[in-house]
């Protein structure tokens, strides 16, 4: 009958009480492991989302400047449903929604990834009012225009609600793929970056294609298809004839077509989106801009610059949403230094009230242990080990509290942060979108362990010193 | 036993005072005599004359606030706590009126107790627990817990305990109190037999003439003083 046995079995002796004892310390490990796990969570989430704006803006950046001599036009209807989603960070997302006042044309930033077009996510979608390309022949005849290359671009997805943490809830088109129609000329295709310039596999479209399609890498799984295969879109089929990849982002979703394929389909026979215009020179851009917003008022003309200074202008928005995320990661680690205080705090104090209980009820026993020769110090360990024994089976109570309820705890605990203030939220990443995933790391386990072992040592340290210096003749009087 | 005349205990001048508000009470006051190894001795006296007193000095559970006590030997009035505890362990065997058997162990475990840090073997600990167990007459009854023994049985188990580290000297605190009048007379029986056969010197507290007509030395203590002195009673003995 050692020591080990004896705590064991005293541990046993009252179960109800050891139950409730170990499951309310459970439930404090449980945050000590889910606050930490939530902080982390949080400052992940922040860092790709840092990450990826940075790449997405360089990216664009770079992709405008190369299309210095591209002037983009189309006919506005109110702006209404730009969005912005940088690329999906596996379990962050960041998506402002509708913001009806931005200057940016809808079909501008339509997740393409050609030169002088947003390929960092949905962009501009929904909005986009076709138009008769028939009107807009007179573009052609500007001085300096090189060419004018017509296209539809459509979007195809579902609505989904998402309720913020504030309770808020707004409606956005979630989209499945976006439908771009192009010219596909030798003349556009040789000469004009209209198409994506990264196929991972099979080949681009070329002049003169049609009743194919060139899906991006991210369709594949959507439509369950590969180059050669045949899908179906909106009840037509197509083959694919290649896969374009991202230019280093991944939520690109538009497939490319022929352009009298993508009108026939959507039933926009006649009908465009919108019109790439190209100068012969970079210096004749703004001219040529002011020339065709003459002609036609009623078009939305952006240029390179135009882009590049809306761009800066997104840019500094976005700098300001990653400041507050920055400084809401920073309050949700005072807040969660706080809390764990207060956890541990309250772990030693059920352990060394509880043992304190423990050791005047048990009196008399002590004065017996005492009185047929124990010592002080195997008194003292005898308590010491019931305490930390207690910690450690709470600890584990704690860990399995924990690798299920993590997410849930540390939302619970943490300031609850709202994306659209640039702020983070921590959840268990399965509902819809600006999420980020809390994981119990098994070295915050670890830690848990030791500090169960800690705290259960540090509670029972004064009980179990008491009840060493119990003095046995008073001890035998205790009733 | 009484024949032999080797002293195994002894007090000199033993005074105990206690502060009660502000009023000294003095529970032993110059108490001075001795026991002989192999001695079955009673202390009896009213409530509050301070047997129980007594006998905790004498056990080393308490000390005395002046005096000396020569326990084989060893002045352990004077000793600290880090020394007194394995006096308790070695030389010492308690039996209480409560017994203070430990419930979530069973009897043989209860008896391995004191064992613990005497006998390092685990085997030869439950081993002698069981012969003592035996001794007492609790063979087949080592796995019990005190629950599931009689208030008779629960103080053989205490007996046995007290008996584990084979002490110099067994003190008893009112070891009938708690018993009818079967298991009375065999507890008493019991120990007489342990003075008699083994040569147990025994110290025992008791209220109870009957209890005490069974030793063969009676000390009647009041206000904290010896005030007589009885030999050669043992009236049981040969029926022991």
């Amino acid at each position: 009958m050692g020591v080990v046995t004896r705590a064991v079995r005293n541990i046993a002796r009252r179960k109800i009480r050891a139950l409730l004892v170990i499951i309310a310390l459970g439930f404090c490990m449980a945050i000590m492991i889910a606050i930490p796990s939530g902080v982390m969570a949080n400052q992940a989430s922040t860092e790709a989302l840092t990450q990826n704006l940075s790449n997405t803006i360089t990216q664009t950046e770079a992709s405008i400047n190369q299309t210095l001599t591209q002037i983009d036009c189309s006919l506005s209807s109110g702006m209404e449903g730009f969005g912005f989603a940088p690329p999906d960070s596996g379990s962050s997302r960041f998506t402002p929604g509708q913001s009806g006042n931005s200057s940016f044309t809808p079909w501008q930033f339509g997740g393409g990834t050609r030169p002088g077009e947003f390929g960092g996510g949905a962009f501009g979608i929904g909005g986009t009012t076709p138009m008769n390309e028939s009107l807009y022949d007179d573009i052609s005849s500007i001085d300096g225009v090189a060419a004018v290359a017509p296209f539809l671009q459509v979007s195809e997805g579902h609505n989904q609600t998402i309720t913020a943490p504030n309770g808020m809830s707004f409606t956005r088109l979630v989209p499945e793929y976006i439908i771009e129609g192009l010219p596909l000329t030798s003349d556009f295709i040789g000469n004009y970056p209209i198409l994506p310039s990264n196929i991972t596999a099979g080949r681009n479209l070329q002049a003169g294609d049609s009743g194919v399609v060139l899906l991006s890498e991210n369709n594949t799984a959507y439509f369950g298809a590969g180059v050669g295969d045949t899908v179906t879109i909106l009840d037509q089929e197509f083959t694919v004839i290649g896969i374009h990849g991202s230019t280093g982002v991944s939520d690109v979703t538009t497939l490319y077509m022929n352009l009298s394929d993508a009108q026939s389909l959507t039933n926009n026979t006649g009908y465009i989106t919108g019109l790439y215009v190209f100068a012969n020179d970079s210096s004749t851009v703004n001219n040529i801009a002011s020339a065709i917003s003459s002609l036609h008022p009623e078009l939305t003309v952006s240029t390179a610059q135009q882009r590049l200074d809306q761009l800066q202008s997104l840019q500094s928005g976005y700098s300001t949403a990653l400041d507050n995320a920055e400084a809401s990661v920073s309050q949700t680690q005072a807040t969660a230094t706080q809390e764990i205080i207060v956890v541990v705090a309250a772990t030693s104090l059920i352990v060394l009230f509880v043992m304190l209980y423990t050791v005047r009820e048990r009196t008399k026993e002590i004065g017996t242990l005492k009185a047929i020769g124990f010592s002080n110090l195997t008194v003292m360990s005898q308590f010491m080990l019931e305490g930390v024994l207690i910690s450690l089976i709470a600890a584990l109570v704690g860990i399995a509290i924990a690798t299920v309820a993590a997410p849930t705890l540390s939302s619970l605990l943490l300031p609850a942060v709202n994306p659209f203030a640039g702020r983070v939220v921590v959840s268990n990443g399965s509902s819809a979108a600006n999420l980020a995933t809390v994981t119990v790391d098994p070295q915050l386990m670890l830690i848990a362990f030791g500090a169960a072992v800690l705290l259960g040592a540090m509670g029972t340290l004064y009980p179990a010193w008491r009840a060493a210096r119990i003095r046995p003749a008073e001890a035998m009087r205790y009733e | 036993m009484s024949e032999t005349s080797e002293v195994l205990l002894k007090t000199d001048k033993l005074t105990k005072s206690y502060t009660m508000g502000k009023r000294d009470v003095r529970a032993l006051s110059n108490l001075s005599f001795q026991v002989n190894k192999g001695e079955f001795v009673a202390i009896m006296g009213p409530s509050g004359s301070g047997k129980t007193t007594l006998l905790n000095i004498l056990g080393c559970i308490d000390k005395p606030t002046s005096g000396q006590i020569l326990l084989d030997g060893v002045d352990v009035a004077g000793l600290p706590e880090s020394e007194l505890y394995k006096i308790r362990r070695n030389k010492i065997g308690f039996v209480f009126q409560t017994f203070n058997l430990l419930p979530y162990l069973n009897a043989r475990e209860n008896v391995e107790l004191p064992m613990e840090g005497k006998i390092k073997s685990k085997t030869e600990r439950k081993q002698k627990a069981s012969e003592l167990l035996a001794m007492v007459g609790l063979s087949g009854r080592e796995e019990h817990r005190p629950q599931r023994l009689s208030a008779g049985e629960q103080q053989r188990v205490a007996i046995a305990r007290a008996l584990a580290n084979d002490p110099a000297i067994i003190l008893a605190d009112e070891p009938t109190g708690n018993l009818d009048g079967k298991n009375k007379r065999e507890i008493v029986g019991l120990l007489a037999n342990l003075n008699i056969k083994q040569g147990t010197t025994i110290v025992m507290v008791t209220h109870d003439s009957q209890v005490a007509s069974h030793t063969e030395r009676l000390l009647l203590l009041n206000d904290g003083k010896i005030t007589k002195e009885k030999r050669g009673l043992h009236l049981n003995k040969k029926s022991a």
